[in-house]
């Protein structure tokens, strides 16, 4: 009886905070939005930057938000998170008031201006499918190479500085869970691909002929791996200035809608 | 006679799990070897069995007996009970099980419902039962604790320690002294102030409780500025230990709070990061110990306070060790508080050793801002909870560390009641993973004997045998037996789910039989037959 008194006491508090309130309650409130802030650091900053700058996760200190600017748009994105993104649900993580003092927190930012690379996407599509060479390892819809990440919808994920910075620096910050293997082989060869696991007692990596390795580690000399990028780390010789905002253009308007290859 | 029938009996006849467990059986649990009685094993908290059946020799050979899958979700971090043929297990979000130790078939199940407002750091996990007389005691997430009759699941009583709604929860392990069954409590992270209680064990009558965040007036309250006793957290998640002879109960405690944001704080802010030497009967403080003053990278001290008597510098001495979070294992005179000596185990930036008043020789830099300060340990240790053990066979004390560094920020916050009252947050070191090691330590010197590398910052407990063999697993779901003399690794098994528990092993129809957590099974291994 008691468990059901609780459990309609918080389906009411439900219903009062999270269903019916558009905006925040916390604007303006230091101490709230300074506990959305901790919040924010604690659950967002792994993605978003710890000053909410920007990472894997689109910047959120711009003061515009690509999924709306109403307050309430914010709430869903945090609650129920962005399907088919990196973006998870915090509904179940989170209380509904907490939930509102991100939101809060969030709102302190100002809009700036200008945020587009201000380059050229069709240029910017020849360039990576041609001269740059990043289809032969990144794969936009069905098109392209295994051996890289997946770009379909880099731009509804990642900031523009996040991009820039991935393609001058590719070891900057690597995607969670990416690292390359190399395996010194008992008759002394040495492999080396894209790690796909790595424990205590075995290793596995697909090389750059997409084969899948698995090996046990006492099969192999030995077996290390290493927290940096295959990629070249020449674009920023290799490109123009105007080549790079072509391809930063191009790469921000990949979002996996339809009619995009 | 049919196992229906066989049912029928256990259930109405009142066998189902044997004789009561008297004060007597939990004193002498390190010489029954067939059961386990207590979150440690024995009151010394050693997490050593005896049995050596399963030698270094035949290990290779374990295979399974059963498994048994909880249903539920969430990873079991608990130390099983097993007694007269029976098993106790709890698991996460307030769920419990007692299982056929034959064949692992469910004989009950309890569950209690969690409150959808409870605020946690992590997770709902839970670490354990007690068990004396016919009852089994846990704690529920919604910081109650509950005696349940160990034949049929059925509760027996229930009390609240503290209002769940101030940010309270728990997840400890109830340690029974005597009579009483006491308990820690957790909420740091959410700015409560915390304790560590005994319950009269028949009607579930609080008979004490030590606030180790000290209100005004007492001793240790002026190590905080204004009215930050408040909050400060100090919360007491891990099982203590207990010597029976000096009568004192041994209990660590967690961070100060807000965790990395000490200005609200100002002063050594005890009795957080210490350990408490507390009379087992009123609850009184005998002595503490505090390893890190002022703390301001949540370096909880709850690990196992393991209780070894033994020379140091020519010196026999009653101790107790500890692996800290801090970076540092500690060596404590148990009946006096005195500092013995502490090593580093592994990278350690912040702090130039630790001065022989105990306290740490502080190197500047480190203490979190908002650009954010690099500093080793992380914010999980060095050692953490994960539960450890102290092998007599080999004199070797063995516990595992998260090793590697974390870049700190600290920011000034609020606080709001039951919301998170942290002070910031951690960021990880890009192109720098934390990662993990299981060690042993000659408990008298701090000496290393080995270290096994793991990938990962480690997840399981430990156990050492008579066999020769520590038992270890890992994040990456490995169940093992390591060579306790050289940390060789000798037989392994994929679980399939991480190993977020310390295994167990008890003598079962003459057979030794191990068995561990491993995400939400629990899985029982012996040689064949």
């Amino acid at each position: 009886m008691r468990w059901e008194i609780v459990l309609l006491a918080a389906l009411a508090v439900s219903v009062a905070h999270g269903q019916k309130l558009q905006s925040s309650p916390f604007h303006g409130d230091e101490a709230s939005t300074g506990v959305g802030k901790a919040t924010f650091r604690l659950r967002c900053s792994a993605c978003h930057g710890i000053h909410a700058e920007g990472g894997r996760g689109p910047a959120l200190d711009r003061g515009e938000f690509e999924v709306g600017d109403r307050d309430i748009d914010l709430y869903r994105v945090i609650a129920n998170g962005v399907p088919g993104t990196e973006m998870p649900a915090f509904g179940a993580r989170s209380t509904e008031e907490n939930i509102w003092r991100m939101v809060a927190y969030l709102r302190t930012f100002q809009p700036e201006e200008g945020q587009g690379a201000g380059g050229d996407a069709v240029r910017g599509e020849a360039l990576f499918w041609n001269r740059a060479g990043c289809g032969a390892c990144h794969r936009v819809g069905g098109r392209g190479g295994n051996y890289g990440p997946a770009l379909t919808r880099i731009g509804r994920s990642r900031s523009l500085a996040h991009l820039r910075e991935s393609v001058l620096q590719p070891d900057a910050d690597l995607p969670p869970g990416y690292y390359v293997v190399e395996v010194e082989t008992q008759d002394g060869r040495t492999l080396r691909g894209i790690g796909q696991g790595f424990d205590d007692f075995s290793v596995q990596w697909t090389d750059a002929a997409g084969n899948y390795r698995s090996y046990y580690r006492n099969e192999v000399a030995s077996a290390r791996r290493e927290f940096v990028s295959v990629m070249p780390a020449s674009y920023g010789e290799s490109l123009s200035e105007q080549d790079l905002a072509d391809l930063l253009t191009y790469l921000q308007g990949l979002r996996g809608e339809g009619g995009q290859p | 006679m049919t196992m229906r029938l066989i049912g029928f009996v256990l259930a109405a006849g009142g066998l189902l799990g044997g004789a009561p467990v008297d004060a007597g059986a939990l004193a002498s649990a390190q010489e029954d070897h067939e059961s386990w009685l207590m979150y440690g094993r024995n009151y010394a908290a050693w997490r050593y069995s005896p049995l050596d059946e399963v030698d270094r020799s035949n290990v290779a050979r374990l295979v399974p007996v059963w498994m048994f899958q909880t249903g539920q979700p969430g990873k079991l971090q608990t130390t099983p009970l097993v007694r007269d043929g029976v098993m106790y297990v709890t698991g996460p979000s307030n769920h419990a099980w007692a299982l056929d130790l034959k064949t692992g078939r469910r004989l009950w199940h309890y569950s209690e419902p969690v409150p959808t407002d409870l605020s946690l750091c992590c997770g709902k996990p839970n670490r354990g039962f007690a068990i004396l007389g016919d009852r089994l005691y846990k704690v529920n997430m919604q910081a109650t604790l509950v005696a349940l009759d160990r034949r049929t699941g059925d509760v027996v009583w229930e009390v609240a320690a503290a209002d769940y709604r101030q940010g309270y929860s728990n997840t400890v392990a109830p340690l029974i002294v005597k009579d009483k069954v006491v308990v820690g409590i957790a909420g740091a992270e959410f700015g409560t102030r915390d304790f560590i209680d005994a319950y009269d064990a028949e009607t579930g009558e609080r008979e004490w409780r030590f606030w180790t965040v000290p209100g005004p007036g007492e001793f240790g309250n002026e190590t905080w500025g204004g009215d930050s006793w408040k909050r400060g957290g100090a919360s007491t998640w891990i099982t203590g230990s207990y010597d029976p002879e000096l009568n004192l109960i041994y209990w660590g405690t967690g961070n100060p709070g807000p965790d990395l944001d000490g200005a609200p704080r100002p002063g050594d802010n005890l009795f957080s990061d210490s350990m408490l030497a507390l009379d087992a009967d009123t609850g009184q403080r005998k002595w503490h110990f505090q390893f890190t003053p002022h703390d301001v990278h949540d370096w909880d001290s709850v690990a196992d306070p393991v209780l070894v008597d033994m020379e140091v510098d020519g010196k026999s001495r009653k101790a107790l060790v500890q692996a800290n979070r801090n970076g540092h294992f500690y060596a404590l005179d148990r009946a006096t508080g005195d500092f013995l000596f502490a090593r580093a185990y592994t990278d350690v930036n912040w702090a130039d050793g630790i001065g022989p008043d105990g306290r740490p020789i502080l190197i500047p830099g480190h203490v979190p801002d908002d650009e954010g300060t690099l500093t080793c340990p992380g914010m999980g240790g060095g050692h953490n909870w994960h539960a450890t053990s102290y092998s007599p066979q080999t004199g070797l004390y063995y516990f595992n560390s998260g090793d590697g560094c974390q870049i700190y920020h600290g920011a000034t916050q609020d606080f709001v009641e039951g919301e998170f009252y942290l002070g910031s947050a951690m960021e990880n070191v890009t192109g720098e993973p934390r990662e993990g090691s299981i060690l042993a330590v000659d408990p008298s010197t701090g000496d290393q004997s080995w270290r096994f590398p793991l990938v990962s910052p480690p997840t399981s407990g430990l156990l050492s045998t008579g066999g020769g063999l520590v038992f270890a697993g890992t994040a990456e779901g490995y169940f093992m037996a390591l060579d306790a003399a050289t940390g060789r690794p000798l037989w392994r098994l994929q679980t399939g789910g991480p190993v977020r528990a310390p295994a167990i092993t008890y003598r079962f129809e003459g057979r030794q039989h191990v068995a561990t957590a491993a995400g939400g099974s629990i899985l029982v291994f012996a040689l064949p037959d």
